[in-house]
């Protein structure tokens, strides 16, 4: 269990981190943990319903949610400080006597294959997926955090139960919390009320990707009135020494309107209307990816200027002043993050779960200002001479010229 | 260093490249009295193809000879002017 004591504010938040997630699930299981997560809102012995829950939290005026993630599964609440014992018995509450309710796996399971199904009509979010598909072909990794629609029709109450007894237990969990309360009472009120077991049983250990070796595209034919397009490349873990470096490429490269790609492909060249760049990182893998938005006409035009953009990274060295400027940036979004009881939780208690350890902000801010624009460029020679990969969909016949543009 | 002669032919070709997306913009819009044929559009990518500046930039003739593939295939003329557009796009790189 991790707490900050941040006496300052008038609320306090919790949150319940597993390991686990959409990683450590075979394809049978794909998007079991995402399935229990919503039926962990469905109800308990004591809280038969997901309105007796919401009221619960909503009562006192605060916030209770979560999110399944491809390393792990969140439960959070946000309450005025006073009430951080019931923000406390819920969560626990929910994760320890959810009913899982036949009924109700049955209603999910139809809310979750409409969210599959949304999310193929949001072609901006689904390229994305289609990216991942590529990055990491045939794991768990590059499959939607909610599933297939054919293993979410196939998941059956006992593969839920059994898949929650499995990860569900306590040395899965790390429990953060922040805000204006009392340490000691806290840490007395969870060795009270939680009631999960302790001992692992069942679980499997998360295998690494294949390596890639080529360059793909994957072309998804849709009559859409713009072409959404995800290009980039494997790249470095959240436990490499380089990752900061990384972060500062992506923010150079298309974070936010001061980006290179923003200011060359946007408004210098009117390519693209939305262009920027993102990073996501694992315990042994990770990306960078670039997403367009682009008239269909342009679509080839535009993946080869931001090869171009990608290019000059490896070229030279970036400016001292643009690096200064990254750097600002990152750190202020750090800043920015950490403003809240929510944000702080969420920051210790991932350390605590992925990193094993945790660093203050004032240690990671100053990790931060360590890179070197020569680190930024060694990252940007490794990171990028690994084979491109890129999804596109938009109403293109063939890939050819998408093959071309990658040189795949 | 670039010589005049250079920036002069790369104009050029720039040139031909937009006036076979001209004529592909007319038919994916319908304007125009006269009808607009595959072989007309293959001819102006043609156009483009002759001028020796296509080979100073990488991919330009291959962009082009992607173009010509496709209207020779009947793809839609959105699918032969984004071809077009990238080979004007790796014109302008190579500049």
């Amino acid at each position: 269990m991790v707490i900050e004591h941040m006496p300052e504010r008038h609320s306090a938040s919790v949150v319940l981190m597993f390991a686990g997630g959409s990683r450590l699930e075979d394809e049978r299981l794909a998007g079991v943990s995402h399935f229990i997560e919503h039926l962990y809102f469905k109800g308990t012995e004591r809280r038969p319903s997901s309105k007796e829950i919401a009221d619960a939290i909503e009562g006192v005026g605060g916030f209770i949610n979560a999110s399944t993630d491809k390393e792990l599964t969140a439960y959070w609440a946000r309450v005025p400080s006073e009430h951080m014992d019931l923000g406390l018995d819920v969560l626990f509450d929910i994760v320890a006597n959810s009913r899982l309710d036949p009924a109700d796996v049955e209603r999910e399971r139809m809310v979750i294959l409409e969210e599959l199904r949304m999310y193929q009509d949001q072609p901006q979010d689904y390229v994305q997926n289609l990216f991942e598909e590529l990055i990491w072909p045939d794991h768990p990794l590059g499959r939607d955090i909610a599933g297939t629609e054919e293993s979410v029709s196939r998941l059956n109450r006992e593969d839920i139960l059994e898949y929650a007894d499995a990860h569900y237990r306590l040395p899965n969990l790390v429990i953060g919390a922040a805000g204006s309360l009392d340490e000691e009472r806290t840490v007395v009120e969870v060795r009270q009320s939680l009631s999960l077991r302790s001992g692992l049983n069942g679980t499997t250990p998360a295998l690494s990707p294949a390596q890639l070796t080529s360059p793909r595209v994957l072309v998804r034919r849709r009559d859409t009135e713009q072409a959404h397009i995800c290009l980039g490349a494997r790249a470095l873990s959240y436990m490499h020494p380089d990752r900061h470096a990384l972060d500062l490429l992506n923010t150079v490269l298309g974070e936010g309107m001061s980006s290179r790609l923003f200011l060359n492909i946007r408004e210098r060249l009117g390519l693209a209307y939305d262009v920027h760049s993102f990073t996501q990182k694992h315990r042994d893998t990770g990306y960078v990816g670039v997403y367009i938005g682009v008239d269909p006409k342009k679509a080839v035009d535009a993946v080869n200027a931001v090869m171009g953009e990608l290019r000059s990274l490896t070229e030279s060295e970036i400016a001292p002043e643009e690096l200064a400027r990254a750097k600002e940036f990152t750190k202020g979004r750090l800043r920015l993050e950490l403003e809240t009881t929510n944000g702080v939780a969420f920051w210790l208690t991932y350390q605590e779960l992925l990193l094993g350890g945790i660093k203050t902000i004032d240690e990671e801010l100053a990790l931060v200002e360590a890179v070197t624009s020569a680190d930024v460029k060694r990252v940007a020679d490794d990171v990028l001479s690994a084979p491109l990969q890129m999804a596109v969909i938009g109403p293109f016949a063939r890939d050819s010229a998408f093959r071309l543009a990658i040189g795949a | 260093m670039e010589s005049n002669g250079g920036s002069t032919s790369r104009r050029a070709a720039a040139e031909r490249i937009r006036r076979a997306i001209a004529l592909i913009n007319a038919v994916a819009d319908e304007a125009g009295d006269e009808e607009i044929t595959p072989t007309e559009i293959a001819e102006a990518i043609r156009d483009c193809l002759e001028l020796s500046e296509v080979d100073r930039a990488p991919n330009v003739r291959r962009y082009l000879g992607e173009a010509l593939d496709a209207v020779s295939d009947g793809m839609p003329a959105d699918f032969v002017a984004m071809t077009l557009y990238a080979a004007l796009g790796a014109l302008r790189e190579g500049a």
